[in-house]
């Protein structure tokens, strides 16, 4: 476990290296919320937005703001180093650690995103309360749920992410592709909008496939739209996609690494 | 053609702490530190000179070659070249210089060398006739004639030098900076493109500056070296005369048909290396025919060589400041 | 005097064209990345497209804008997104380059430095798809909402256009230049990169200060409404003249700042 302590400093002292570049980085992520919340109070104000999105104008809102939130504090990054260590064969100085790779990947993710972690938590605590003050159901099992939802997300989003950085024992210039992959997903997990606002079809799909549960079922179960119900539905897809794409990251890796020490590294 | 006087260059940098403690501090507060990479250098060269900067790693010769060519500012001191101020980086002034620098290249890696070099034809506004000219002519001489459509990345590091250098000249500067254009070469390369600038200055009588970590390079090419040391200009005059300054000592290696008693040697002269089949002595210039006379009359001697001391070690005894300026 | 100032344009437009050409064969050489790159801008692009559907499904309009006037507004953002990323590599790499010192063989050239730096490499892989579908959205927009197609108004198009890419290279090359200053830059830019998203709507979304500081002050507004308005007719006169001062007054800045800039250089490395 120490080492796992040890790979999890070296995450948080790299995210913080860069000085201003952090809190600036930080700060941009804002400014997409300022276009949505200004697209949804225009259109919520000017026509019947409720009865077209299914969303309440205070829900909508408060995804806006959660969302962006969301999705940056379980979004990954750590596919391109994969591939570099895939390619360059950095790998090898894993085989032989004590710690197996996946594990490794693991604790650093989780150690960048520290920093990440204590910048935004108090925000969305101060959002979450102030939802509540405007009459927004939020209740202590909610936030309860709500957090629960967001540690298995990141789980989800990790598993799913290893899958597509181990892609990299197939494929060659990945790098681009995962830029793709990496922003169709967060589009598709709901983290610009919610995808059931287009209502029929899409949420339908929306609540079947696996990436929705990274951002969107999370934020609308703090925003008071998913009731009980629906969330025990939603945690049992969340632990049943986790479980999946475990398995398939533990298919990906033994295959790839005997592709791997074919090839020779 | 060239003068420099009282040249310094500073530069600042910061310091940076380690570990996640170093990482707060540098978050709301840096140290500057100040590096003197040159301190104080003034020398001049002539018109079609070709001339060598020597020095360790760190004494400051790129930084030198930088100035001269205006990539850096000076901190203080004066520079002409050709009649300009190389850190105004006028366009006349640019199209009269060149540089080449064996760590940094300005090929485009995946396409053939002869696209970049329309580039700079472009760049520089060379006409089309001279263009032809130019390039037929240096990749002839330079041996490259037939990787001219070949993409620079499928070149060897030999190869890709000789383009740069060709990429280098294609506007005919009158004066060519070129540092360490052979590091990590090839023997034969290295050679090849010691020939070149070798007849490219003797035809053109384009005032070269190099410098290298090959001492051959310098001895090639240059009758007059530089040295600078720790920023600061230690040598600057004949390459031969390097070895007089060190006291005009030679170095006598000799074969013996049979083993001789090690100790038995050091009564000739300063034994540099002794083995069972001779020695290498160094003994003053004015005692070698002397001291050979009585080796000779004493021991079983089958051969014997007189050397200068080799120019590698000359210098490195400028280095380490054992000999003073002249 | 002039005729020298003229073939000196004419010698930076023919440069660009080899810089075009070479960057379209250096990127041909590696066909899959660049589809992959292609498809990365398809990725944000459907970023993009999600707003302009939830405008339609919502089916209102934004004051004077109807639904496909938005339309014409977003494919406006989509074609100078296209216009920016093509050359925004190079604005991307400009750091690392003061940072390891590789300026020095450009510097030495007797062309414009900046001019070499910022548009040496031209990235096809990301103008395409959005030159597509913008101009797909473009012309869509302006049939469906009826908008004048006669010689004048397409050049008053094509013009404040071409004016707004003016505006987007000087405007968004200032943070970059700061890497001159400072070591990171990261923040800076993404802050200016993401201040680019903001016309993901039409200003008029927006209240009037915002409207105005995003006009006047850091005149984002101007690059991609400013065509569209004038097309609709409205745009003031003073708006007008605007449209071509900012572009003038930033490119003006942006040249002083990075000429002053460049004197930091220090090539790093000896």
């Amino acid at each position: 476990m120490s080492s796992g302590r040890c790979v999890f400093l070296m995450g948080v002292e790299q995210a913080l290296e860069y000085r201003v570049s952090f809190f600036l980085s930080m700060l941009s992520a804002v400014f997409p919320i300022i276009i949505q919340t200004t697209m949804w109070n225009y259109l919520y104000r000017h026509s019947d937005a409720a009865a077209v999105f299914g969303y309440r104008h205070g829900e909508i809102l408060l995804y806006t703001l959660l969302a962006t939130i969301v999705s940056q504090l379980v979004g990954t990054g750590f596919e391109g180093e994969m591939n570099s260590d895939i390619k360059m064969g950095g790998l090898n100085k894993y085989l032989i650690r004590p710690m197996d790779y996946k594990g490794y990947r693991f604790f650093r993710f989780l150690g960048q995103k520290v920093p990440r972690v204590m910048v935004t938590m108090p925000v969305m605590a101060v959002i979450t309360g102030a939802a509540f003050w405007q009459g927004l159901p939020v209740s202590a099992g909610r936030v309860l749920a709500f957090l629960c939802s967001l540690v298995l997300a990141l789980f989800l989003n990790f598993s799913i992410f290893y899958c597509v950085g181990l892609l990299a024992f197939w494929l060659t210039d990945v790098d681009k592709l995962f830029g793709t992959i990496s922003i169709v997903l967060t589009v598709v997990s709901g983290g610009v909008f919610p995808l059931d606002i287009f209502g029929g079809l899409v949420e339908k799909l929306v609540n079947l496939l696996p990436f929705g549960y990274t951002t969107q079922f999370p934020v609308n179960i703090i925003n008071g739209r998913f009731g009980w119900a629906r969330m025990g539905t939603g945690f049992a897809f969340q632990i049943g996609w986790i479980f999946v794409f475990a398995c398939l990251g533990e298919v990906m890796w033994r295959r790839g690494i005997r592709r791997y020490a074919a090839v020779g590294g | 053609m060239i003068t420099v006087e009282h040249l310094r260059k500073d530069f600042t940098y910061y310091r940076k702490m380690t570990g996640i403690k170093g990482s707060l501090h540098n978050l709301f507060h840096r140290e500057s530190l100040t590096k003197e990479a040159v301190r104080d250098i003034s020398f001049s060269v002539e018109k079609g000179e070709m001339i060598g900067f020597l020095g360790p790693n760190g004494a400051g010769k790129t930084t030198t070659l930088k100035l001269l060519s205006g990539i850096l500012y000076p901190t203080d001191g004066r520079i002409d070249v050709d009649g300009f101020l190389p850190w105004e980086r006028k366009n006349e002034f640019k199209r009269r210089i060149s540089i080449v620098m064996g760590q940094k290249n300005q090929l485009w890696w995946d396409l053939p060398a002869s696209d970049s070099f329309y580039l700079n034809k472009c760049i520089f506004g060379v006409d089309d006739g001279d263009y032809r000219d130019i390039v037929t002519e240096l990749s002839e001489l330079l041996d490259v004639k037939e990787l001219l459509n070949v993409q620079v990345r499928r070149l060897s590091l030999g190869e890709r030098m000789k383009m740069e250098i060709l990429a280098a000249l294609i506007h005919r500067p009158d004066i060519l900076f070129l540092d360490e254009p052979t590091i990590g070469l090839d023997i034969l390369s290295q050679k090849k493109i010691r020939e070149f600038l070798k007849i490219y200055n003797e035809q053109w009588k384009t005032t070269v500056i190099i410098t290298s970590h090959y001492m051959a390079d310098i001895e090639a090419l240059c009758d007059r070296a530089v040295i600078i040391n720790r920023g600061q200009l230690v040598y600057d005059g004949k390459l031969g005369e390097i070895n007089q300054l060190l006291g005009k000592r030679k170095l006598l290696s000799l074969k013996t048909s049979a083993t001789v008693d090690p100790q038995a040697w050091n009564a000739f002269g300063l034994a540099r290396e002794v083995s069972a089949a001779g020695a290498v002595l160094e003994i003053p210039q004015e005692k070698v025919k002397e001291t050979l006379t009585a080796i000779l009359a004493g021991l079983p001697v089958e051969d014997f060589t007189v050397t200068e001391i080799p120019l590698e070690e000359s210098i490195a005894r400028f280095y380490q400041k054992e000999v003073a300026m002249p | 005097m002039e005729v020298e100032k003229v073939k000196r344009i004419g010698r930076y437009f023919r440069l660009l064209g080899v810089f075009a050409k070479y960057s379209l064969m250096s990127a041909l050489e590696y066909r899959i990345n660049f589809i992959t790159g292609m498809t990365v801008e398809v990725g944000w692009m459907l970023i993009k497209l999600l707003y302009v559907a939830i405008i339609y499904k919502a089916g209102t309009n934004i004051g004077i804008l109807t639904p496909d006037h938005i339309l014409l507004f977003v494919g406006t953002y989509m074609l100078m997104t296209g216009f920016y990323m093509l050359y925004f590599g190079n604005f991307a790499s400009l750091p690392g380059m003061v940072q390891q010192g590789e300026l020095d063989l450009y510097i030495v050239k007797p062309v414009s430095l900046q001019f070499l730096v910022t548009l040496r490499r031209l990235d096809f892989a990301y103008l395409l798809p959005e030159l597509a579908a913008g101009v797909i959205m473009i012309v869509t927009g302006w049939r469906l909402a009826g908008l004048p197609a006669g010689i004048l108004p397409v050049a008053g198009f094509v013009f404040y256009l071409v004016c707004g890419c003016l505006l987007t290279y000087s405007l968004f090359l200032l943070p970059y230049i700061l890497s001159f200053w400072i070591v990171s830059v990261g923040g800076i830019s993404d802050i200016s990169n993401a201040l680019w998203d903001f016309n993901n709507m039409p200003s008029l979304i927006y209240g009037k200060w915002f409207r105005r500081i995003g006009t006047y002050i850091l005149p984002v507004f101007v690059i991609t409404n400013f065509p569209g308005l004038f097309l609709m007719g409205e745009l003031s006169p003073w708006a007008c003249v605007w449209g071509v001062g900012a572009p003038a007054l930033f490119f003006a800045l942006t040249r002083a700042f990075w000429k002053a800039s460049l004197k930091r250089y220090s090539s790093a490395s000896s």
